[in-house]
């Protein structure tokens, strides 16, 4: 699912804890406390190789849960306000940020 | 602040962990922890490497297990409710790790020590209580971690509240106090996941509200980071799943963070756990302080606690001594000189006295009496049982072993160093092989078991690592391949190490296609054949599973089953979890009990021959031995005939004829390919001769280009050369060329007069990158003051650099050579029996087959399978009638043929003689299948004749064929009536209605080869003789009469495929034929190889082109220059303007039984 996932640029903190990120043009900030966990990735049907001393990253990644609000000067009418729950991912090796998913009120939605 | 890990699987933990010992070891220790623990899966695998790693990192080594616990309320032997990591107590005296072993002991007791077993490994929860107490002091020694993978935690997923507490509850119950802690483990899954903070949370509200204490571990299988992609593969191996499957169970690990993570992020962890649990710093303190406290208990000392290097023997009064050891051995070895050296006397006497006293001082020293005496024990008990043996190894160095019988060579005569064996610097347990018949080992095991007790002996166990072929097996299932692609592509991998896979890649010919497939990349299955060779490469070299050593016994006192955990092998004896690395730290006394089937050939092949010439004079006169002191016959031949092997002298001149003939096929070590150039080239006169050959033979010599110099001095061909005259009587017996660590311990001691203890230790560190730089000091030096020119220092400085890491122990070679002259005197004075041992227990490298054609060779006739003659094992036979008349013959066996029982084979032989099918039907019970093969064999053939019937065998095996169509396959008598033990003949055989054309000689021999998997009636390559002929090939008995370097064509069906080490490094690949004439020796080197590419290692029938070389005055070889394969006639060079039919019948075709034809596996 990583392939088919968006970009995002995210600033975190000196912990590694994500605090703001741009997606789609918008600037959003972190309104509450982040949750964060590793996956497993289906890393024999998504790498070509796999050799002795790849490091980290392979077989999973970081995922962050995060709630975000729109920045007021970049939110279009359709979204401002209310705060959006979103699932990113971050490669342990390359240190690239992808949104995975995107929770609504009723049920998450893959990006 | 240091963190301490306490759940850590080493390699050892077969298809689970990944990292090895002293990787985990110096990791943690460069982190700055003092103490690491290894918690193997199911045993003490890895206990003792980590406890080396440990000392060398310079941290305390913490030791425990994994282990599965069964469901106190589920299936007793069956079901199991979690595992536990149970961690053992130091600085006790030994007494947790006593404890440890023991339940260790315990978990496998129930076991079958077979694979797939239906009763897993593991303990009850009473075993587990009872013996985490000292039984003698009943203080706790064992700490029971109770972790995610526990009942405890697995029951915490869901949101069940009560559940964990209950069975938390029962486990506080079953468990002395103080010995129980809850291990809290956060791999920092997703929110609610087994392995996750949450979880880990749960866990450690638990022990809070049961005031236990709380540990926090990493539950560690890898290292780094990197190694969790490998133990995902282990984790497909291990369930024998694709990574696919797995992930879709899930059962694979949920991610990759198990890894010997910092003191800095298990302190963060720590954070997390706490802050999520909502505690607060003082809280954090705790935690790791009670790991801290609970590592603090564990650390071993491996001295005190373990026993580390302190030798023990079983005690005196078990071998029978009464009196002080040492005085034993001085007795015992006093009465062994009048039987080795009666009427000894003058110098001799002298040099043997002094020698006799400068070892039995050492070993006094060393306090080594009882190892003696314990081998000198066992020894003797082997020899009561009447089974031959023979001391191999180092062991034949020294003079006491000769005196006691342990070893049958004269130290002194063949000029061995005792230092090579023993010295008073070198405090560790020698070791003495010895060889036995290997259709006695099991018995002599038994023996062992049965004289010393079962608590003082246990079997040693080996590691068994990936090796290219399985792990490429192994990482191809793990991607879900195809089971027959991926074999395709093991059966090209020969003999390299598997993490050199994609090296090999570019560099192997036979694997240039499968190379090619990977280079394409363009196609889907490439990602996975990339994937593949990395898969393969992270598996290279870690173990699998361990086995029995093929020859290893382990002796102690009463204590030893407290120092080593054991555990059922195959064989129903009790095995030890350590292997032959863990005998010396462990102090434990390895006694190598070798199977070899060369002694069990030799000692069939001299009761075949009291079978057959019952009397001395009889023996005599078939063997061609000479007349004797009194006329009638050597010493070494009793009066009914027996042959004493050991006693026949080493000089017998027909002996040395035939091994110079370079016919050794089925010679003991000098069978080989390679063996039989070198023996033509060195043309062997006497035994030292021999242990020279044997002890060039070796890939040490081989490579350093050790074997022409020799030559060349041996034949005068060049003048011998010594650096310094004092070398000399050294160097002598080798023509100048140092061949023996004996020399070069001698060559030591010359230059420098130190001594030849010291010459051992300096030997040993030849090689060495540290240390061998001092003694070239100490050598350049002290050779200088002996008055040495800096010319000949540097000469001998260069020898002994060059060749000291690779000569050979000339008291191995000589230990060797001892079987080899006896085997070769059996085959030239008594080859029928001699050959009919070497079918019976096939000892050689050689498929069988192989020794068909060497009988027809040496004019000896085969017999065939006959019902009534044949019997349970191959029999030399004297021909009745015929055009072989009054010969000796060996009569084809009825074991080993495919598809009869062994019940059956026995039913057989008790029955045996049958006056018809329904009588042998009748009384042997034989099913209808095993009826039809016996007669497609030939089996009834006489039988047959004698009733008088006018069918042939293809008659006989279709109505045969028809019997079992009607009836299936029910065994019994359900023949015609009115048969039974009416002496009428037989009836059933007589009226086989005739009609079918006899079998072809293809037929037969077909028939053969696939159910015996050797061709008798005919070779298997004669139905290609036509089309050979058409080729021009030329046939072995040919090649000797030809001109060295002539151009041919050979052919044949391949017997042995070798790639020895060679000179420079560069493969050579030796294949060698047989083409029913005798054997083609063929060396591909490089360019060949490229020439032949996958027909290297693929292909039973071959043609191959090359050109003469010669090898010595009998022996001549083939330098390849290309090879077809020549089941696939559209292929071979024919000459252009012919067109050749290509359904030439073979009796190859349909046939897969590869290896026993071949030596080939598939």
């Amino acid at each position: 699912m990583g392939m088919f996932s968006e970009s995002v640029d995210v600033v975190c903190n000196p912990a590694g804890q994500p605090l703001n990120l741009q997606w789609a043009g918008r600037h959003y900030t972190v309104c509450a406390e982040p949750v964060r966990w590793y996956e497993r990735r289906q890393w024999w049907a998504e790498e070509r190789r796999a050799p002795l001393g790849s490091g980290p990253g392979l077989v999973d990644h970081e995922i962050w849960r995060v709630q975000v609000q729109a920045d007021p000067r970049s939110a279009g009418p359709r979204d401002a306000g209310e705060p959006l729950t979103l699932d990113l991912s971050r490669h342990v090796g390359s240190g690239r940020w992808r949104l995975l998913r995107i929770h609504d009120a009723l049920r998450p939605q893959t990006a | 602040m240091s963190f301490s890990h306490l759940h850590v699987s080493t390699a050892f933990s077969a298809h689970y962990g990944v990292a090895w010992p002293d990787e985990l070891a110096q990791v943690a220790a460069a982190d700055g922890a003092t103490a690491l623990a290894c918690t193997d899966r199911d045993g003490l695998y890895g206990t003792i490497k980590h406890l080396k790693a440990c000392m060398e990192a310079g941290i305390d080594p913490i030791v425990g297990v994994d282990l599965a616990v069964f469901d106190d309320d589920g299936d007793h032997r069956t079901q199991l409710a979690g595992r536990v990591v149970v961690l053992a107590r130091g600085h006790n005296n030994g007494a947790g790790y006593r404890a440890l072993c023991r339940l260790v002991s315990d978990a496998h007791a129930r076991t079958s020590g077979k694979a797939g077993g239906a009763v897993p490994v593991a303990v009850t929860r009473a075993e587990l209580a009872s013996r985490t107490l000292d039984p003698k002091t009943l203080k706790p020694v064992l700490t029971v971690l109770i972790g995610p993978d526990s009942d405890v935690g697995r029951a915490m997923s869901g949101r069940r509240y009560l559940r964990p507490r209950t069975l938390f509850k029962s486990w506080l119950d079953a468990m002395p106090p103080r010995t129980l802690v809850a291990e809290v483990v956060s791999q920092l899954t997703a929110p609610g996941a087994p392995l996750s903070t949450a979880h880990a949370v749960r866990m450690l509200k638990l022990a809070e509200e049961h005031h236990v204490p709380a540990v926090l571990t990493n539950a560690v299988r890898y290292c780094a980071e990197d190694g969790a992609a490998t133990a995902d593969v282990l984790d497909s191996a291990r369930t024998l799943k694709s990574l696919s499957e797995l992930a879709a169970e899930p059962l694979l690990q949920p991610n990759g963070q198990a890894w010997l993570k910092s003191s800095a992020q298990m302190l963060q962890l720590g954070k997390e756990i706490i802050r999520a649990a909502g505690y607060g710093a003082a809280d954090l303190k705790q935690l790791m302080s009670q790991t801290e406290a609970l590592a603090d208990f564990c650390r071993i000392d491996p001295v005190t606690d373990m026993g580390w290097k302190q030798p023990v023997v079983p005690e005196a009064s078990v071998i029978g001594i009464s009196q002080d050891p040492h005085d034993e051995l001085v007795q015992r070895c006093e009465a062994g000189i009048s039987r080795r050296f009666p009427g000894i006397s003058g110098s001799a006497h002298k040099d043997m006295r002094s020698r006799l006293e400068h070892e039995l001082g050492i070993i006094r020293n060393l306090g080594f009496s009882s190892y003696f005496l314990t081998v000198a024990e066992v020894s003797r008990m082997i020899m009561d049982m009447g089974v031959r043996a023979a001391a191999r190894g180092s062991g034949a160095s020294s003079l006491v072993n000769y005196l006691i019988d342990v070893s049958q060579v004269d130290p002194l005569q063949h000029d061995l160093i005792f230092e090579r064996f023993l010295s008073r610097d070198r405090a560790t347990l020698p070791d003495i092989d010895i060889d036995v018949e290997s259709a006695e080992r099991h018995n002599v095991y038994r023996r062992i078991f049965d004289r010393f007790g079962s608590e003082r002996v246990t079997l040693m166990s080996m590691q068994n690592g990936y090796r290219a072929r399985g792990a490429v097996r192994d990482a191809g299932m793990a991607l879900g391949m195809d089971d027959d692609d991926v074999g395709e592509i093991a059966k090209q991998l020969w003999r390299f190490s598997a993490r050199k896979f994609r090296e090999a890649l570019v560099e192997k010919p036979e694997l240039r296609e499968f190379a090619g497939r990977v280079e394409q990349r363009d196609f889907a299955e490439n990602q996975q054949l990339d994937l593949l060779v990395d898969l393969t490469e992270r598996l290279d070299r870690l173990p699998r599973h361990i086995s029995m050593h093929p020859c290893g016994v382990i002796l102690g006192d009463a204590t030893l089953l407290d120092r080593t955990p054991v555990q059922p092998s195959g064989l129903g004896l009790p095995m030890s979890q350590f292997d032959k690395h863990d005998m010396d730290p462990m102090g434990m006394l390895k006694l190598d009990v070798l199977g070899v089937r060369m002694q069990s050939a030799m000692a069939f092949a001299v009761r075949e021959v009291i079978r057959i010439h019952p009397s001395k004079a009889e023996v005599v006169a078939a063997g061609a031995h000479p007349a004797g002191p009194d006329g009638t016959g050597p010493d070494y031949i009793a009066e009914n005939g027996h042959i004493d092997l050991n006693a026949v002298p080493l000089d017998d001149e027909p002996t040395y004829e035939l091994i110079r003939s370079t016919h050794t096929l089925g010679c003991f070590q000098i069978e080989s390919p390679g063996q039989r150039e070198l023996i033509g080239k060195l043309a062997p006169r006497e035994f030292n001769d021999l242990i020279i050959d044997i002890s060039l033979f070796r890939p040490g010599p081989m490579k350093s280009d050790m074997v022409r110099p020799f030559l060349e001095h041996r034949h005068g061909f060049a003048p011998e050369v010594y650096p310094h005259p004092d070398l000399k009587p050294v160097l002598q017996e080798t023509h100048g060329v140092t061949v023996f660590h004996e020399q070069i311990l001698k060559t030591f001691h010359v230059m420098t007069g130190c001594g030849l203890a010291r010459a051992d230790e300096f030997r040993r560190a030849l090689g060495n990158e540290v240390h061998e730089l001092k003694v070239e000091e100490f050598f350049r030096k002290e050779a200088r003051v002996k008055g040495c020119t800096p010319e000949v220092v540097d000469k001998v400085w260069g020898t002994l650099q060059a060749f000291g890491s690779f000569g050979f122990c000339k008291a191995h070679g000589a230990a060797f050579a001892v079987p080899t002259y006896q085997s070769a005197w059996l085959k030239t004075h008594h080859p029928e029996a001699f050959l009919a041992g070497l079918w019976e227990h096939d000892p050689g490298m050689y498929p069988k087959r192989l020794l068909v054609a060497e009988a027809r060779r040496l004019g000896i006739p085969i017999l065939p399978l006959d019902i009534n003659r044949s019997q349970a094992e191959y029999r030399v036979e004297r021909v009745a009638d015929g055009p072989d008349a009054g010969k000796l013959g060996i009569r084809l066996s009825l074991n080993g043929i495919y598809g009869l029982s062994g019940t059956e084979l026995k039913r057989i032989v008790a029955g045996q003689p049958y006056d018809s099918l329904a009588d042998l039907r009748a009384r042997s019970r034989l099913s209808k299948p095993s009826i039809k093969r016996l007669a497609q064999l030939g089996a009834f053939d006489s039988l047959h004749r004698e009733s008088g019937g006018a069918a042939n065998r293809a008659d006989l095996v279709q109505h045969l064929q028809q019997l079992q169509a009607a009836g299936g396959t029910r065994k019994g008598i359900d023949i015609m009536d009115g048969q039974l033990s009416l002496p009428l003949g037989d009836v059933e055989l007589r009226n086989v209605k005739p009609g079918l054309p006899a079998p072809t000689l293809v037929e037969n021999v077909r028939a053969e080869l696939d159910l015996m998997a050797i061709d008798v009636s005919g070779h298997l390559m004669d139905s290609h003789r036509p089309m050979l002929d058409r080729l021009g090939v030329t046939t072995a008995d040919k090649l000797l009469s030809l001109r060295n370097g002539t151009e041919v064509l050979v052919a044949g069906v391949r017997i042995a495929t070798q790639t020895p080490p060679m000179r420079g490094g560069r493969r050579v690949v030796f294949i060698s034929i047989d083409d029913g004439t005798g054997c083609v020796d063929s060396v591909f080197f490089h360019e060949a190889q490229e020439q032949a590419g996958l027909l290297l290692f693929g292909t039973r029938l071959l043609l191959i082109r090359g050109t003469t070389r010669r090898t010595g005055p009998r022996g001549i070889s083939l330098s390849a220059s290309m090879a077809w394969d020549l089941s696939r006639v559209e292929s071979l060079p024919f000459a252009a303007d012919r067109v050749e039919s290509t359904d030439v019948p073979h009796p190859l075709d349909g046939i897969s039984r590869s290896l026993a034809i071949t030596g080939m596996g598939g």
